[in-house]
């Protein structure tokens, strides 16, 4: 046991406790077995652990949770929350989770053929396993997931059929009282077909309540399939958000991921793995934090060359305001095989608080020699060049930063395919860039 | 002789260049590691009492410290008990002239290119040549002497400027820094020590040849350089070590003290016994390398062309605690075999208007490793404080690897840090062009290496430059095709 476990006893007794009372199939039993047993050796991490070096969790930790949900029913507040999600003009089906669990329902028209999708919970119930086998390495939270869910979201999408209209998923969070959840989901692109899915993480929390979200998101992209997947984090204060995606590529898919994260949320941690498992695939992983007050945003990815051909690029923004702390971790990994490998790579950031703090570590393991690779890491202020060009064409000191600032995350709004989507990101930065920032 | 053979052997393969034992009586304490081992060096050494309490606080912080599990390599588990601590030339007496220093040893000297006879002829250059752990011959010693220079070795310093050993030792590599730091601090034999007074500038080059000679003796030498107010020396640290068959540990420590408007510069060729192309043998090089820009307007450099050693692990660092002070740290390192190289360095960034610059160059070839590890620390109170950071790395053959870990940590809102890196193979399309002039493939490479390197071997001393320049083409002899 290690020191934490010993600190939270609380908390992990009712994780043995839970565990021990899961009815399960016998399929799925070995896996949650095994995951188990891994996150009792992994233990919750600590900043001992080099993954989570600058990611202290240990206060988060020290409140209590409970680990079963409120029972259904729709929260009062909802609608409310639904509200803060809605993406205005935007075509989508759409679709609500309430803690991880669908009540399905589909908002936006009938799903075409072609597309399947299923609470984890009723796929559960079929004989055989749903997930594939993995033996969750140093994702201390992607094993406890894996050991304790109960519900989630399957998609699936049929061999050669393109879903036109985005897929909207909302996320909402919400208790009266200090709870952790585990959904855990599983989205398989079909070979040739494509999907685009946004999420919409919320929440909705009275006073001192707290929620802790493990959230655990297996992708299969299957050959000549193409995924579009846009995450909007925008979860309020009160809220411990990890959020894990693993995403598998095969022989020349495309997998285009979109992380927004914006000042809500106490804590935030996302660990994007892309498994380029076959070879000409191509990776385009975008993301933008925009922290204030006390939160702390850790985005970890991962880009794991395994095979030749491949090619990846990566663009992570970060504007960091009040006592807020941003931490990257970019790590692309090169695998003996993976010749031709073509892996880019880069972090800004803009440090605007006083005592905003970044930790930046982008990192390369590069053991294929006929590869093109590089990184980029920046830390820095607005240019008083620029300043000095909008104040001399009479704009005020704190509108010329807000423009600035979102000119800085323009790189990675321009990115995303839909302008609806685009322009609902562009108005929450500018809504969360009030003139008193800008100082 | 075996060694007589070996040395035939050697220069027939002309695997390592610099390979040949030396014949000279060895004083050798037996293996092991306790507090007598201690106690028996530091009476050797005729130390005071302070000196002797501090090495064993540090083999008190060694033996509650555990080897690194960080490393993205496997570190072969060393056996400290297995080493001998201490051996020294069974020297009687101390020399006055060159004319008293064993022969032999001069020879040996001859044969790695620095004839010290030839020294004293050749302006600007001092030689303080340290063979295994103790000092035999200092020269120009009366020169610094004149302008207050103190140059000499550590054991030296310890008999004769005790207060200044005694205030700064320690000071920038603590006892308990790391398992090796503490290690030396228990152990260390000996090594140099630099002061230069306020306002001196050392009007040469101050050098120091170190060699492992003696099989199964780990060296450990400490040097301590500190350059007062307004002061200025370079100091050069090169290395060459005989064919060994069983690998030999290496750790160094060097700490490095700026006062206010002084600057330190401190270049090192290493070019140690890399192991043969089995990976066996050769010379773990684990080093602590730091230095503290304690006053207002100070700048320590530190440049290093690495070859050589089986493992380097080293992070040659600064700490910019005065205003305005500057570090600089200038790297190439070049791998193959089954060579593994993981340096880098550590800027931390603490007094107002800080400025430090990275320039790492690596070279990896067969199958070798080379890591970029590096920090680069931004405290709260270091406003205006500007980093620059580029490191490349260089491929060459299908079974080498490149790997770039480094480190940026701000908590200052007006700081600016900027890092790249990349990493790709040696341009095919360049070798054509130089072939189609007639450069064979060999030569070609040799020269886009050393046009790479060019902006890191700039910041070496020239002599040195050239030096390093004909070990860049000779190590990567035959890495090609």
């Amino acid at each position: 046991m290690n020191v934490l476990q010993e600190q939270t006893i609380p908390l992990y007794g009712r994780i043995v406790e839970k565990y021990s009372k899961l009815s399960t199939t016998a399929a799925s039993q070995q896996a949650r077995q095994s995951a188990f047993h891994r996150f009792q050796l992994l233990g919750f991490p600590t900043i001992k652990n080099e993954d989570w070096k600058y990611t202290n969790i240990t206060r988060f930790l020290k409140d209590e949770y409970a680990l079963e949900a409120p029972s259904a029913g729709a929260p009062a507040e909802l609608s409310e929350l639904l509200a803060k999600a809605a993406i205005p003009d935007l075509d989508c089906y759409g679709i609500v989770l309430v803690n991880g669990v669908w009540d399905g329902k589909i908002e936006g028209g009938e799903l075409p053929k072609g597309i399947e999708l299923h609470r984890v919970s009723d796929a559960l119930s079929q004989p055989g396993d749903l997930f594939t086998n993995d033996n969750w390495g140093n994702l201390h939270f992607a094993a406890l997931n894996a050991a304790l869910y109960t519900d989630g979201l399957f998609i699936r999408v049929a061999a050669n059929i393109v879903i036109e209209k985005p897929l909207h998923i909302v996320h909402v969070y919400t208790s009266d009282y200090n709870l952790m959840v585990q959904p855990r989901h599983l989205w398989i692109v079909d070979r040739n077909a494509q999907l685009s899915v946004i999420e919409s993480t919320v929440s909705g929390l009275s006073g001192e309540v707290k929620i802790w979200v493990n959230n655990l998101t297996e992708i299969i992209v299957h050959n000549d399939a193409k995924l579009d997947h846009v995450n909007l984090q925008t979860a309020a204060t009160g809220t411990r958000l990890v959020q894990q995606t693993i995403v598998h590529q095969k022989k020349q898919s495309l997998y285009n991921s979109y992380t927004f994260t914006l000042p809500g949320a106490d804590l935030v941690r996302n660990d994007l793995q892309a498994r380029l498992e076959e070879d000409h695939t191509e990776t385009h992983l975008y993301g933008l934090y925009l922290t204030a007050g006390d939160q702390l945003v850790d985005n970890h990815t991962l880009v794991d060359h395994q095979k030749p051909h491949c090619f990846s690029n990566e663009l992570y923004k970060g504007v960091l305001l009040e006592r807020s702390t941003g931490v990257f971790n970019g790590k692309v990994y090169v695998h003996k095989d993976a010749q031709k490998t073509n892996a880019f790579q880069q972090n800004n950031n803009l440090v605007i608080g006083k005592k905003a703090t970044i930790d930046s570590k982008p990192e390369l393991e590069i053991f294929a020699d006929d590869v093109k690779c590089s990184h980029g890491s920046t830390v820095g202020q607005f240019s008083e060049d620029a300043l000095f060009y909008l104040r001399a064409r009479g704009i005020g000191e704190a509108t010329a930063k807000a423009l600035l600032i979102n000119a800085f995350a323009f790189d990675v709004t321009e990115k995303i395919k839909f302008p609806a989507v685009e322009t609902y990101i562009n108005q929450q930065i500018s809504h969360h860039i009030p003139v008193n920032h800008a100082g | 002789m075996a060694n007589e053979n070996e040395i035939l052997d050697n220069i027939a393969n002309k695997e390592y260049e610099f390979g040949f034992v030396t014949d000279i009586e060895m004083d050798i304490l037996p293996a092991g590691l306790n507090e007598d081992t201690i106690r028996y060096i530091s009476e050797k050494k005729k130390e005071p009492a302070w000196l002797l309490e501090w090495r064993l606080k540090g083999f008190q912080a060694f033996r509650k410290q555990k080897l690194p599990e960080w490393q993205n390599f496997t570190l072969p588990s060393i056996d400290f008990q297995k080493i001998s601590y201490y051996a020294a030339p069974r020297s009687k007496k101390k020399y006055n002239s060159l004319d008293e220093v064993d022969p032999e040893l001069l020879a040996t000297f001859e044969k790695l290119g620095i004839p010290l006879s030839e020294q004293k002829a050749l302006a600007g250059v001092a030689v303080d040549a340290v063979f295994d752990s103790i000092s035999v011959a200092t020269t120009y010693k009366e020169k610094l002497k004149e302008l207050g220079i103190i140059f000499c070795s550590f054991g030296e310093a310890v008999q004769e400027h005790p207060e200044i050993v005694q205030k700064y030792v320690g000071s920038v590599v603590p006892h308990s820094d790391n398992i090796f730091a503490a290690l030396n601090a228990a152990v260390f034999s000996d090594g140099s020590f630099v002061y230069i007074p306020k306002g001196v500038r050392c009007p040469m080059e101050l050098s120091t040849y170190f060699r492992i000679n003696t099989e199964n003796t780990g060296q450990f030498e400490r040097t301590l350089i500190i350059a007062d107010e307004g002061s200025y020396v370079s100091y050069l640290e090169g290395c060459t070590a005989p064919m060994r068959d069983e690998n030999q540990l290496h750790a160094a420590v060097v700490e490095l003290i700026a006062l206010g408007n002084a600057e330190i510069k401190y270049s090192t060729v290493q070019n140690w016994y890399p192991g043969d192309k089995d990976g066996k043998g050769g010379i773990y090089n684990f080093v602590t390398k730091r230095g503290i820009c304690k006053g207002a307007n100070a700048k320590i450099s530190w440049t290093q062309v690495e070859t050589g050693s089986a493992i380097t692990w080293k992070y040659p660092s600064v700490i910019l605690q005065g205003d305005n002070s500057t570090g600089e740290f200038y790297s190439v390192a070049v791998t193959r075999n089954k060579q593994i190289a993981d340096t880098g360095t550590k800027m931390h960034h603490i007094g107002r208007n800080t400025r430090s610059r990275i320039i790492s160059k690596g070279i990896s070839a067969g199958q070798g490793q080379n890591s970029y590890r590096g920090l680069v620390q931004i405290g709260a109170k270091a406003d205006e404080a500007r980093n620059f950071t580029q490191c490349d790395s260089l491929l060459i053959g299908d079974q080498c690897g490149a790997h770039t870990f480094p480190y940026i940590e701000s908590k200052n809102n007006t700081a600016t840090v900027e890092h790249e890196a990349t990493t790709s193979k040696i341009g095919e399309d360049q070798i054509f062009y130089l072939n189609q002039r007639g450069i064979d493939s060999e030569k070609a490479i040799a020269l886009i290496i050393n046009g790479y390197a060019r902006e890191v071997l700039n910041q070496l001393p020239m002599e040195f430059a050239v030096e390093a320049q004909k070990l860049l083409s000779i190590t990567l002899e035959g890495s090609v095709g």
